[in-house]
């Protein structure tokens, strides 16, 4: 169990530990790394990366704060062996996709109750692919 | 630590100067064995040989072995190991002037056996050779002093200039002291008190260059 | 009680055309440095003065527990310096050179150089003088890293590298941090490389230290405000603010301790914030020298 297939992008503009910790989410989420199993130390995964242990110890606080994962003194860091984890990580990206579409509805003079028909269109076209 | 690190650095500089040392030998040898043709004018060239071969190792090892070492800068890797400065400029100093003498005692020995084991020397002439063959070891110990000491090549450069020219000078002065030429074409070495000065003088010219080269490296805050 | 690898307090050195000002530069055990300066900042006459190469006017400097340059003989055995005016022997090979450091030092480790021979491409019968730019500076790495010291001091490791040689470097330097009793400083205008693998930064400009902190930290505090100021309306002076460069109704703003306030703060003039950009280290480091030179001359001024 490494961090070596994780890839930090160059020309992703957000903060390295942010992107650390969306990909260690993204672990979690599609179920590569479960609940309560434990995660490359901040030292391996900064020797994995490429990348300043300051950065990877950051993005294991945040996590921390966020409750995703746990760390031990001594013991090392481990996936949050919460239930539900990874059903709640989807939950927040949706959220982040949802605000996201408001704030460029909005930019382009559209009304949360037009996004409401919009969504139900996107949903039909994707129905449609899949049938096909 | 295995062993001394000025103690590598001095195999260093022998294991890199080898061929130089070979070639040296080698040129005064030929230099020699061409004196040995019995003629005045091969007695001349074969000399002026042995000569340029000691002048040669002289100026090669202080040039080629230690301005070298700064103009390519070697120096800063040389530096980055455990040493001081100061165990930089010994090792530097004992390395070069034992490569020097190799040659230089190689080929002075040489020359005085040929002269007492044949005859196309008179051994009258034995002190005179000794004291000419001191005058490139003085020379190589001012230009050691000058790259050390001045540590770029213009210096290196210049103190060479200045020996090269001396060296004519040199022997004309020696040459119009009656006390060292009256025995110099007679059968038997003779080593009167003026052979004896001379050659002090040579020698405490060496030991003074070598000996304020390691006193003013000293005394000195920056080496880079 | 933290150990440092490095510890400079109050070093002062005068050349006749530069001067290197009361440098304060402290480096944890376990750390990465990066010194990140333009040329003839003073970042290598700061490392020269660290190896005990150059002696210092004034002031105080210890690596790894030894005073410099009085102890520099100890501190060198457990120190890897590489710097970039440096050169290996040219007519000697690659295998030579690692032979005279393992001659030299019982912690070299054979097995890793040989692993690093072959990762970066290159043969211990090769002469160095038959080695392009970056296979020298490969080498000259290696003969560093195989030794496993406990501090690494590097002028200028990737500079002139092709991207492919800068990532095997960086890569090896990363897998030092493996152990947390080794550090790295190193000095580069590569601000990419330094921005990914440092844990502390130090900006250095002409002689004088300007900043130095967690890189995190400094990617946090900067940030440019894109504004849009409508007319009439006058942008104040905001703490935080070092500079604001505006030309007819836009505005761009920069800020080296940014807090979410003063985007309200400029909101509430009636200045309207369009976008609130992270700024690379290289805007950064360019931003705040800018920003030092401007009050140096604003000190002579007066």
């Amino acid at each position: 169990m490494n961090g070596g297939s994780f890839v930090i992008s160059q020309s992703d503009k957000r903060p390295m530990y942010l992107q650390i910790m969306e990909q260690i989410k993204q672990r979690i989420v599609v179920g590569d790394w479960t609940e309560g199993q434990p995660i490359p130390s901040i030292r391996q995964m900064a020797v994995d990366l490429s990348v300043s242990v300051i950065t990877v110890k950051r993005a294991y606080l945040e996590l921390e704060r966020e409750g995703v994962i746990v760390t031990q003194q001594g013991k090392g860091s481990r996936v949050a062996p919460s239930a539900g984890l990874g059903a709640r990580l989807r939950e927040q990206e949706l959220q982040q996709h949802l605000e996201q579409a408001t704030r460029i509805a909005a930019q382009l003079g559209i009304q949360p109750t037009q996004l409401e028909d919009r969504l139900r269109e996107a949903g039909d076209r994707i129905s449609e692919r899949e049938n096909a | 630590m295995r062993g001394s690190v000025t103690g590598h650095l001095i195999l260093k500089d022998w294991r890199m100067n080898r061929p130089l040392l070979v070639l040296s030998i080698a040129a005064g040898a030929i230099g020699l064995a061409v004196v040995q043709w019995g003629t005045e004018p091969a007695a001349v060239v074969g000399s002026v040989w042995f000569f340029i071969a000691l002048i040669m190792v002289g100026t090669m090892l202080p040039l080629g072995g230690i301005v070298n070492e700064r103009k390519k800068q070697n120096l800063a890797f040389v530096m980055s190991l455990p040493i001081s400065s100061m165990q930089y400029t010994t090792s530097k100093l004992v390395s070069s002037t034992g490569m020097f003498l190799v040659p230089w005692v190689t080929l002075v020995i040489s020359a005085v056996l040929l002269i007492q084991v044949r005859h196309t020397f008179p051994h009258g002439g034995i002190p005179m050779l000794l004291i000419l063959a001191m005058m490139p070891f003085v020379g190589f110990s001012l230009i050691t002093a000058a790259a050390l000491i001045g540590e770029s090549e213009g210096w290196g450069i210049a103190a060479n200039v200045a020996c090269s020219s001396s060296y004519g000078l040199v022997w004309y002065f020696l040459s119009r002291i009656p006390t060292l030429m009256v025995n110099a074409k007679g059968p038997v070495a003779v080593w009167n008190s003026t052979v004896v000065d001379v050659l002090c003088v040579e020698l405490g010219l060496v030991a003074l260059l070598l000996g304020l080269t390691y006193f003013i490296q000293s005394r000195k805050r920056d080496f880079i | 009680m933290t150990d440092y690898a490095v510890e400079m307090s109050g070093v002062t050195k005068s050349y006749r055309y530069f001067s290197l000002d009361n440098v304060h530069l402290k480096v944890a055990e376990g750390q990465i440095m990066g010194l990140i300066g333009a040329n003839g900042a003073g970042k290598s006459t700061t490392i020269r003065i660290l190896m005990g190469l150059v002696h210092q006017d004034s002031g105080d400097v210890r690596v790894l527990g030894h005073r410099m340059p009085a102890e520099q003989v100890e501190a060198k055995w457990d120190i890897g310096f590489a710097s970039e005016d440096m050169r290996l022997y040219d007519s000697m090979s690659v295998g030579w050179h690692m032979s005279f450091i393992q001659s030299i030092y019982e912690s070299w480790d054979d097995k890793y150089a040989q692993v690093l021979l072959k990762r970066f491409g290159l043969r211990a019968e090769q002469k160095i003088k038959g080695l392009s730019h970056g296979q020298r500076v490969k080498a000259t790495l290696l003969l560093v890293l195989a030794r496993k010291p406990k501090l690494l001091v590097l002028d200028e490791p990737t500079t002139g590298l092709d991207p492919v040689a800068r990532h095997e470097i960086l890569r090896e330097l990363t897998n030092v941090m493996a152990d947390e009793g080794r550090s790295i400083l190193f000095s580069s205008h590569n601000t990419q490389d330094v921005e990914q693998i440092s844990d502390q930064i130090t900006f250095i400009d002409r002689g004088s230290i300007i900043d130095s902190m967690d890189k995190e930290m400094y990617l946090d505090r900067w940030r440019r405000l894109r504004l849009e100021v409508p007319a009439g309306v006058e942008l104040p002076a905001l703490p935080g603010i070092i500079d604001v460069k505006q030309d007819g109704r836009l505005a761009v703003a920069t800020a080296n301790a940014f807090e979410p306030d003063l985007a309200n703060a400029y909101e509430n003039t009636g200045a309207r914030v369009q976008r609130i950009e992270t700024m690379t280290l290289e805007e950064i480091f360019v931003a705040n020298v800018e920003h030092s030179r401007e009050e140096v001359e604003a000190c002579e001024v007066r």
